[in-house]
């Protein structure tokens, strides 16, 4: 049996005496999405680093493939994108170069093609030359979601992902998750509220106290864009779930 | 080797676009030896070569010392240093990539400084200044190597930046002799062979520095 992309084991954090994860145990399989929800605060984001690698549980696992998330071998790193609340952009390279440097890290041949698909595909052609330094916050976010998804990763990790993006900027969003979702990626979105842009079928679930606890309902939002129906129904057969 | 190149183009073409690492580090080094020169010798005229070595190796401490804290700051701008941990490229790669940067700054500022010591010491544009030259690559790349794997750890760190010289300075102490030794020799006019037991002690110090930055930089920056 293989190993689930993304899995926490009675996943715990604390920060000094103060618990911000307690005992959470989340599975998500190759082509499913969950959507995780809590206030300011709530861990939400601290949970994505652990899952990422970037911090070590107070106890605990956080897995990706199998492996601790924080001990993973290059070649498996290769197969997560993060979108944090950083960007991980660097101001003074234009958009263009940001993106090359991102294809040169993960061995991309020729990136020339991909890269000014990808400029295209996020709405940047006009500013391409530009200095990220230059960027609103939701032109940076939208060459964000280009470097999170530029090696066409097989887990992603999303933390609010919508944030600073116009209503066409959310769609685009929405659009490239149900994407992922389509091509068997993982997927995991945190945010704020249950209700999010596009048409996406993701599993529910809230930080309530540091506890991981599913919402009744599952996520279908209909507001505007068509469904990506391969995706959601991909997700929803493999729907994750909290042992 | 793709990764190591691609990091190291990139700082190479951010150092070209801004100049923040060199040009602090050659303004540092000049401020330094131009406070030596009068504390050292108000009335000028000076041609003493441990003097001059002294002061030249002075001012390239605090300025490498300065160029890595700014080289890691800069990657933690937008978080990007984790997106170098979240990629495909190993930890070593990163700090070999790293230290090139910061070896290729000191370089730079090295050759500045260098320029300004002959004009402020009274010395001569002459071959002893090509003698300079192992002892100051030598110990560029034991401190480029030090400085990496340090301000990895100091980064870390609440106030690192103030940690930095403090850690760094103690530890490169002996190779700062050998350092300043090579250097008198060459000034002085010395055969290079005479200044060799020196150049030996740097080179000791550079494996020693390399080989432990190479092993334990994926613990020193962590996961930040």
């Amino acid at each position: 049996m293989t190993a689930p992309p993304i899995e926490a084991r009675g996943l715990e954090q604390s920060f000094g005496f103060t618990p911000v994860l307690r005992d959470v145990n989340l599975r998500v399989e190759p082509g499913a999405g969950v959507l995780i929800c809590g206030r300011n605060g709530a861990g939400k984001s601290t949970l994505l680093s652990l899952l990422a690698g970037l911090g070590t549980p107070t106890a605990g696992e956080a897995l990706l493939f199998g492996s601790p998330s924080n001990r993973l071998a290059p070649a498996l790193r290769r197969r997560l994108g993060l979108l944090s609340h950083q960007s991980f952009l660097y101001p003074n390279l234009t958009a263009r170069e940001n993106l090359t440097f991102f294809c040169a890290l993960y061995r991309i041949h020729n990136p020339a093609p991909l890269v000014q698909s990808w400029i295209e595909r996020v709405g940047l052609a006009a500013a391409a030359e530009e200095r990220v330094r230059g960027f609103s916050r939701g032109m940076e976010q939208r060459l964000a979601l280009a470097r999170a998804l530029l090696p066409t990763p097989d887990v992603l990790l999303m933390d609010e992902p919508f944030t600073a993006l116009d209503p066409e900027g959310a769609a685009l969003a929405a659009a490239l998750v149900r994407e992922a979702l389509a091509r068997g990626c993982a997927v995991l979105l945190t945010a704020h509220q249950v209700a999010q842009p596009g048409s996406l079928a993701l599993a529910p679930y809230e930080l309530v106290r540091g506890r991981l606890v599913r919402l009744d309902a599952a996520l279908n939002l209909r507001d505007s864009a068509p469904s990506g129906s391969g995706g959601a129904e991909g997700s929803r057969r493999n729907s994750p779930t909290v042992v | 080797m793709a990764g190591f190149a691609a990091i190291l183009r990139k700082d190479l073409r951010l150092e070209l676009r801004a100049g923040e690492s060199v040009l602090t580090l050659v303004a540092l080094a000049l401020l330094i030896l131009v406070v030596m020169v009068f504390a050292l010798n108000p009335a000028g005229g000076a041609r003493d070569a441990g003097t001059a070595a002294g002061a030249l190796w002075v001012a390239l401490i605090f300025a490498g010392t300065m160029g890595a804290t700014r080289s890691l700051a800069a990657e933690r701008e937008n978080g990007c240093l984790r997106a170098l941990l979240l990629s495909p490229v190993d930890r070593a790669t990163l700090f070999c990539a790293k230290l090139t940067a910061a070896f290729i700054f000191m370089a730079i500022a090295e050759a500045a400084a260098v320029f300004v010591l002959v004009l402020f010491f009274n010395l001569d544009f002459d071959a002893r200044l090509l003698r300079l030259g192992p002892s100051l690559a030598l110990g560029a790349l034991g401190f480029a190597a030090l400085v990496t794997l340090l301000a990895a750890i100091a980064g870390r760190l609440r106030a690192g930046d103030l940690l930095l010289p403090l850690l760094a300075v103690p530890m490169f102490v002996p190779a700062l002799i050998a350092g300043v030794k090579g250097g008198e020799l060459a000034l002085a006019g010395s055969p290079l062979g005479a200044a060799a037991q020196w150049l030996k002690l740097l080179a000791a110090f550079d494996v020693l520095f390399l080989s432990a930055g190479y092993l334990l930089f994926e613990y020193a920056i962590g996961d930040d």
